[in-house]
């Protein structure tokens, strides 16, 4: 059942990724030439780069973004290569590695957590509607970057969901929980730490894309 | 439609005209229950074994036969004796998951080998080693309840003979179910012993005795003829209509089952019995047969997990699982039979119980760094007269063994077919089976003890052998010349091999009074597993930490266990246990020693989840602030 549900996830998110990527690609024209993907590639792995602009905090903030997200990708692929390849539980060396890597994770998360919540708050200009309803003017015009609404969606999706893929886990360690509970637990990481992980993927793609659309 | 009625019609003439039919797999008398729970008075007359009746006054006064006096009218004895104490020699019963074999010791010869009849991977058939079933049952009956091998009729001429001189070790159906405090099994291992298999069952109840023994007797006796060998039954156990009282119970008593399986484990600082404890299932007022249950066919229920696939589905709920862990049937809720505890299993991960079986936690003495011994009744005779007492007795058993479970074999219809397991790992009882064998295309089979003996009897020395029925010390020089020997005198096809300790040894190809060691699948360590004694959960393993077992100074993963071997050079060698549970060494290892990092995780966990939860608050309480701000009117 997770297997399946984890396969469509995962094969929804890539495929409308891919969809987004051809149907509005970065860039003013549309080429697909092999030198045109090499530089988008490079432009890609330049990002990784700390710009010269970054103040101390900012410099702070990307490293602990980018230890994050290589934490999110050992997660993943650790994660998810027993229960999609061989439909069995994760164990093994591949368990070992998990553990390891997911409370540097959880730190990140609280640190990313504290780091960007204030950039990542809505703003009331998001919802032009309800200040229709409720007959009120903006306080003033901000400009909305693209993708942006949807990044602070997903951000605070990835630090809701990050509670019950932690705390699923931690609780279980403790002699709190039976059998029944145990196995409930898990399932609750399982079934978060997908949703986690979608959004995650979601959120990595729609900041790449905001970055090279500078 | 005429076709079918013929085949009907021949079939119905076919299944009356055969002479079993309707005979051998009829419920007698008292085969069928009518829904009493009262203990049917067991008054009966006695017959001897050719269904003559015996009164207290002839002449001579011959042995009761239980099969005649059960089996007459009341019981039927032809179903009874197919049940799982009796029909190991049966080649088409299924084994099921391997069990204790019996185990064949000869300290001078240096062999322990692991026998069965039923074909558990492991051991060997006793006819391998030169073991008829009527030497067999000599051996062995002694913790038998008669049947079986003692029943079958040698095919050695001379112990057609002697058969009819000891005559047949039956169904004793009294050995388990004769309540009396005056039933003495180990008097029945003594009549054994004597050969008094026809008088095994009257001596060992609580009105006969026995005098002489059929060893001691040519093999013209005739027990008609003579009173060398002769019962006598107390003279107020007949009453006036000559009936005898037996003390008969359904339920078998803990002291009947104990007889024959009964252990006693060697180390862990306990020596004295005062000071073990019993199952705590019996502790808690149980009977070994209130989950060990059978029906007629006495196809007793072993209770291991699995047991359901191969035989029938309801045995599945007289497992470990089926009074303790929570489930349903269409019947109702399963758990709590009996007023088992249900077991809540808190803060041990799921994978726990797909990785290992019940007993593994909560069975078998609490594993220490090093394992213990344990002697055990069938291989050791323990509560028979004059059994040596000493811990160091051969077979040398070793026990806990944390191992992953091999399998159960299915069927031995034509072939053995096994089941395979679940990779379970439990704690067995483990043996090293040191014998000398033949090699032929890399296949081992052992030689006839017969041939072995005198052969061994010229190099080891039997002033040689401890008084406590120890290994003799054998040196690898000494076990080359037997090599030697067996291989010269031609008595061995094949190349001639010595198993022990884990290894095969045989003569070096270069030089022929050296030897050379390998490593073989004949020598692989026999395992059984155990279910017995239950500790109470307070005494699970895991119950004061995860280090209980994954740590690498714990037992459970890096006990050492000894292989034992009459080679001097190797008796202080040892396996860790890890070994026996297919998993990695370095794996384990590491997996053991990152618990120590465990709590760190759990306080990083925490602390991190607490900073998120302030940040969700306080960025709440800001867009709650904003939300009562615009209900207020305010910008």
């Amino acid at each position: 059942m997770f297997r399946t549900v984890s396969i469509i996830g995962f094969a929804v998110v890539f495929v409308g990724i891919i969809i987004h990527c051809f149907a509005r690609p970065c860039g003013k024209e549309r080429r697909w030439g092999a030198v045109d993907i090499l530089l988008k590639g490079v432009h890609l792995f330049t990002l990784l780069f700390l710009e010269q602009k970054l103040n101390p905090a900012g410099v702070l903030r990307k490293l602990v973004y980018l230890l994050t997200l290589l934490c999110f990708a050992v997660l993943l692929i650790t994660g998810f290569y027993h229960p999609l390849v061989s439909d069995e539980h994760l164990s093994g060396f591949l368990l070992m590695v998990h553990a390891t890597f997911s409370p540097v994770f959880a730190v990140c998360l609280a640190v990313l957590g504290v780091m960007w919540a204030g950039n990542c708050r809505f703003d009331k200009n998001y919802w032009p509607w309800l200040q229709r309803i409720l007959r009120r003017q903006a306080a003033g015009e901000v400009s909305i970057e693209k993708y942006e609404l949807l990044r602070k969606l997903c951000f605070w999706v990835i630090l809701l969901l990050a509670f019950p893929v932690i705390l699923s886990i931690v609780l279980s360690m403790f002699r709190l929980f039976g059998t029944y509970m145990q196995g409930f637990l898990l399932e609750v990481h399982r079934y978060s730490t997908l949703t986690l992980a979608l959004a995650a993927i979601i959120h990595t793609y729609l900041t790449i894309r905001s970055q090279m659309e500078e | 439609m005429r076709n079918g009625l013929l085949l009907t019609a021949i079939l119905f003439f076919v299944v009356l005209a055969s002479p079993t039919a309707g005979e051998s797999e009829t419920a007698l008398l008292g085969d069928e229950s009518d829904g009493s729970r009262a203990v049917a008075v067991h008054l009966l007359e006695l017959f001897e074994e050719e269904g003559e009746k015996i009164f207290p006054d002839d002449d001579p006064l011959l042995p009761f036969s239980v099969r005649q006096t059960c089996g007459g009218t009341c019981h039927n004895i032809d179903i009874i004796s197919k049940g799982w104490h009796f029909n190991s020699v049966d080649p088409n019963i299924v084994g099921g998951r391997a069990g204790e074999p019996w185990i064949f010791v000869d300290a001078a010869t240096c062999t322990q080998i692991p026998l069965s009849y039923r074909l558990w991977p492991g051991t060997y058939r006793p006819e391998e080693i030169g073991l008829t079933t009527w030497q067999f049952t000599l051996l062995f009956g002694r913790h038998t309840p008669g049947g079986g091998a003692g029943e079958i009729e040698s095919e050695n001429p001379d112990e057609v003979m002697r058969g009819f001189v000891s005559g047949k070790l039956e169904v004793n159906c009294l050995a388990c179910h004769n309540a009396s405090e005056g039933q003495d099994q180990s008097e029945y291992a003594m009549q054994v012993a004597r050969q008094n298999f026809r008088w095994a069952a009257a001596g060992a109840c609580e009105f006969g005795a026995i005098k002489g023994a059929a060893i001691a007797q040519p093999e013209t006796y005739d027990p008609l003829m003579s009173d060398d060998i002769a019962v006598t039954y107390r003279e107020d156990a007949f009453d006036p209509k000559n009936q005898v009282l037996f003390d008969i119970v359904r339920d078998v008593p803990n002291e009947r089952c104990y007889f024959c399986h009964s252990t006693k484990v060697i180390g862990g600082g306990i020596s004295e019995k005062w000071a073990t404890d019993e199952d705590v299932h019996l502790k808690a007022g149980l009977k070994c047969v209130d989950c060990h249950r059978n029906g007629l066919g006495h196809n007793i229920t072993r209770g291991y997990e699995g047991e359901e696939q191969v035989l029938d589905p309801s045995r599945a709920a007289l497992t470990c699982q089926g009074c303790h862990i929570e489930g349903e049937s269409p019947a109702g809720p399963v758990e709590g039979r009996l007023g088992a505890p249900v077991a809540k299993h808190p803060g041990i991960p799921t994978v726990h119980f797909d990785r290992l079986s019940c007993t593994a936690c909560h069975s078998g003495p609490w594993p220490g760094r090093k394992t213990y011994s344990v002697k055990t009744s069938r291989a050791h005779a323990l509560g028979a007269k004059n059994v040596n007492k000493s811990d160091e007795a051969l077979p040398h058993i070793i026990t806990p063994v944390f191992a992953e479970e091999r399998g159960y074999s299915s069927a031995y219809l034509g072939g053995l077919l096994m089941k395979q397991s679940e990779g379970k790992i439990g704690p067995h009882n483990l043996i090293w089976p040191a014998f000398w064998g033949s090699m032929e295309e890399d296949n081992v089979k052992p030689v006839a003890i017969d041939i072995v003996r005198p052969i061994a009897g010229k190099i080891i020395s039997t002033e040689d052998l401890p008084a406590s029925g120890d290994w003799p010390s054998v040196s690898e020089e000494q076990i080359a010349e037997v090599l030697t020997l067996l291989s010269s005198e031609g008595t061995v096809e094949g190349m001639p091999v010595y198993i022990s300790g884990g290894k095969l040894y045989s003569l070096d190809d270069n030089d022929p009074n050296q030897l050379s060691q390998t490593e073989h699948s004949a020598a692989e360590a026999y395992l059984w597993p155990i279910a017995h004694n239950v500790r109470p959960a307070a005494q699970s393993l895991g119950i004061r930490r995860c280090e209980d077992c994954h740590s690498t100074s714990e037992g459970f993963f890096f006990g050492r266990v000894a292989i034992d071997t009459p080679i001097e050079s190797e008796v202080k060698c040892v396996k860790e246990m890890h070994e026996f549970q297919d998993v990695p060494a370095f794996y384990t290892k590491a997996f053991a020693m990152s618990f120590v990092f465990r709590p760190m995780l759990k306080v990083v966990a925490i602390i991190s989840c607490a900073i998120l939860g302030a940040v969700f608050l306080l960025y709440g309480l800001k867009a709650l602030d904003l939300v009562m701000k615009i209900l207020a009117g305010k910008d």
